[in-house]
């Protein structure tokens, strides 16, 4: 019988329930005195079985109070001392009366047969407390469990839970990538691992048995569920402590089937995410693949070709034309390693989260870097900047943001016509700043707005412009990463492509003038 | 110095990049001494006194960034790296433990050569610096503190000039937020960036005709700022 208590009061508990049971013995001998006390000055009023039927009111109550040994001995001593006193002849243990000899006799048979049922019935409640009790456990468990998201999580409301309910010190040991059992970063219990042993778990782990284990009060249960091991449970039971053998019963087994159910869960939904991001990753080296066949050719076979020729042509070549493959195979080269530098930063961005390296920045420094760095490609386009001066310090990573500013203006390049203008402006809105990119091209697609942002979606028309479809996408990731919002629209209905990003304002940090005036010459 | 060509001390792994390294630069009038690791590289630098390094960021043997501290504890030479996209970090650092300027593989000669020329006029330390310094139409009075834009004087603030003397005293090289944020404010105060973007925005507004885009002072993100050198 399993009954749930905590290890905190253990030993107290322990001491109580001995001396109580010293306590019912003591009453049910006591009782049978106390009757006779009560019968003595009535013995002239009532008749024997009047007197029989105190005796049994007092076996009654001690069967009722202290349980079935106590009333046993409560009748057995009602049975003498009835005899002694008053049946006659008194002050002996002799009965003459036929009456009195049949009352006792049936005293004696509805006493035990009362206090059988009486005792049946605590024990049904008892039981029925004990299911109640247990139902809670499992739902409380259950509860818990529903909340966590991780295996550390689980681990700790497990743990937890088995403490409360069983007062075993235990610990989860899950397997990692290699299938190897190895010991938590962190104990959700202050407990000592002292005694767990690894190579014992592992082959509860693996065989779900252990052949000799090497401490018999460390035990080790694998945690499992549709033929899965997905941990081990490794209980440190201490005998003197916990009731014997409760890993036997079956509501220790629905306690670690509930546990090993959602370490399932957790499983699958981790199996579906893997294959999700294995998805991902396929269908980005599919896209880096055909950009690379794509727009690395071209460059590779006038470099092979100018290369050839002027291997080939030897002394026959003319300094100028010498000069010319010259200019060809480092022309080629660069735009191939820009296009590499690029097609790199963007699956490094795209495979994984982005981590903001965040600081107060003043836009127009990134506006400026960003227009620096593409100077080459802007040559002689207007590109008109409205940055106003009341723009605060903005809390953002920059090279980030020049990244989205390079990649968007890019973009407007290739989709303009040369010499076609590019707006960038930004200012202060309601909620936060505003950031727009604006071109003068033939716009977004209708329809298409949202469409742009996908990862790999090139404008089908354009593919001779080259692009693996990667950069709106990897804006408007970084835009959310700061917080913001990023969306596409046409200037005028229809064309025009222009991107609006809305990003936060923090309340940026005050300057000390103390502390600049320390600067002065 | 060096009366003739100057010398460079080239200290990278690549043994091809070492050879054309070695040749282009050889045409536009440099002599090159080559290591192939970092500590050959160091103990060229003690016997064969060069003029410049240019160090590889990856080498085989040692991280750029220690090359450079040991290099510095022997030696004020420039040193110039030579840092992959992936370094970027180890580019930051290696500028802060002692190096002077940094090159972004892959780069054309043409652009290495005039770094290596700015490397050059750091050189030029050791003579008194010139008092008046020029680049396209900004002209730097040292002596006088005072500031021109197509020769009209413009009126900056004791920390403004502090941090354009800086720029000017590496013209052409970078000069990390580190830097300028502990030779201005002290290094206590090497954490607020906000201090050295408000003053470099309000010299950018007074010194270029559009500070969006602007002409003389460069923001090298992530990194620091540079002044452009234009020939006048």
């Amino acid at each position: 019988m399993l009954k749930p208590f905590k290890q905190g009061n253990d030993k107290s508990r322990l001491d109580k329930s001995s001396s109580s049971v010293w306590l019912a013995y003591m009453w049910g001998i006591v009782t049978p005195f106390i009757c006779t006390l009560i019968d003595w000055p009535l013995r002239d009023v009532l008749g024997g079985p009047s007197i029989l039927m105190i005796y049994l009111l007092g076996v009654f109550l001690v069967a009722n109070f202290f349980g079935l040994a106590a009333s046993i001995l409560a009748s057995l001593l009602s049975a003498p001392l009835f005899a002694f006193y008053f049946a006659r002849p008194i002050f002996s243990f002799a009965i003459s009366d036929l009456e009195n000899m049949v009352g006792l006799f049936v005293m004696l048979v509805v006493a035990n047969l009362t206090s059988n049922l009486q005792n049946k019935a605590h024990q049904n409640a008892e039981l029925a407390r004990q299911r109640e009790g247990r139902t809670n456990a499992l739902y409380r468990l259950s509860a818990a469990l529903v909340e966590a998201r991780d295996k550390q999580a689980i681990s700790t409301v497990a743990v937890q839970h088995i403490y409360e309910q069983f007062g075993v010190v235990s610990v989860l040991l899950f397997a990692n990538q290699q299938g190897n059992l190895v010991y938590p970063n962190a104990k959700p219990l202050n407990c000592s691992l002292r005694r767990v042993n690894l190579a014992d778990a592992q082959a509860v782990f693996q065989h779900r048995k252990i052949e000799q284990p090497q401490h018999p009060d460390v035990f080790y249960y694998p945690l499992e569920h549709s033929k899965l091991v997905f941990a081990v449970l490794v209980m440190q039971i201490d005998a003197r402590d916990v009731e014997p053998n409760f890993y036997l019963s079956g509501f220790f087994d629905t306690f670690c089937t509930l546990i090993a159910q959602t370490l399932q869960r957790l499983h699958f939904a981790e199996q579906a995410k893997h294959a999700i991001l294995q998805a991902e990753t396929e269908s980005l080296r599919n896209a880096l693949l055909s950009a690379i066949s794509h727009d690395l050719r071209t460059p590779l076979t006038r470099i092979t070709g100018a290369a050839g020729a002027l291997l080939e042509s030897g002394h026959d070549c003319s300094d100028d034309d010498k000069q010319d493959f010259g200019k060809v195979i480092f022309d080629e080269a660069q735009r191939m390693s820009d296009l590499t530098s690029k097609i790199l930063n963007m699956a490094r961005f795209s495979s994984g989260e982005i981590i903001l390296h965040q600081d107060w920045n003043v836009l127009e420094e990134i506006v400026g870097s960003a227009l620096n760095r593409l100077n080459r490609s802007i040559q002689n386009r207007p590109v008109r900047t409205q940055l106003p001066s009341n723009l605060p310090l903005v809390w953002v990573d920059a090279v980030l943001l020049e990244q989205v500013l390079i990649n968007l203006i890019e973009n407007a390049i290739k989709y303009t016509p040369s010499g076609s203008p590019i707006d960038i402006s930004a200012e202060k809105s309601t909620s936060g700043w505003q950031l727009v990119v604006a071109d003068y091209g033939l716009g977004i697609p209708v329809g298409m707005e949202e469409k742009v942002f996908e990862k790999f979606y090139t404008l089908e028309t354009e593919t001779q412009q080259g692009g693996v479809g990667l950069g709106l996408a990897l804006c408007r990731a970084i835009i959310e990463a700061h917080g913001g919002t990023m969306k596409a629209v046409n200037k005028n209905g229809k064309s025009g492509a222009t991107f609006i990003m809305n990003l936060p304002l923090r309340e940026p940090p005050l300057l000390n003038l103390d502390e600049l005036g320390g600067a002065s010459l | 110095m060096n009366p003739s060509k100057p010398l460079i001390l080239l200290i990278e792994d690549d043994q091809q990049t070492r050879r054309f390294l070695k040749t282009s630069l050889g045409h536009k009038g440099w002599r090159i001494i080559e290591a192939g690791d970092g500590k050959t590289g160091l103990a060229m630098l003690k016997n064969d006194k060069p003029d410049l390094v240019v160090l590889d960021l990856g080498l085989p043997d040692m991280d750029g960034i220690s090359v450079t501290k040991r290099l510095r504890q022997i030696s004020d030479i420039p040193v110039l790296i030579l840092s992959a996209r992936s370094q970027e970090q180890n580019k930051i650092m290696a500028l802060d433990a002692g190096a002077d300027d940094y090159l972004t593989k892959p780069f054309g000669t043409g652009e290495l050569h005039s770094r290596l020329q700015a490397l050059l006029r750091r050189i030029n330390r050791g003579h008194p610096v010139a008092e008046v310094f020029q680049t396209g139409q900004l002209k730097v009075d040292l002596a006088l503190r005072k500031v021109f834009i197509n020769n009209q004087e413009v009126n900056i603030t004791p920390i403004e000039f502090r941090l354009l003397s800086i720029l000017v005293r590496q013209a052409g090289l970078v000069a990390t937020h580190r830097q300028m944020l502990t030779e201005v404010w002290g290094i206590e105060h090497i954490n607020d960036q906000h201090y050295l973007r408000i003053y470099m925005g309000q010299l950018r507004h007074k010194l270029e005709i559009n500070p969006a885009r602007p002409r003389y002072l460069l923001t090298e993100i992530g990194v620091g700022y540079r002044l452009a050198v234009y020939e006048s």
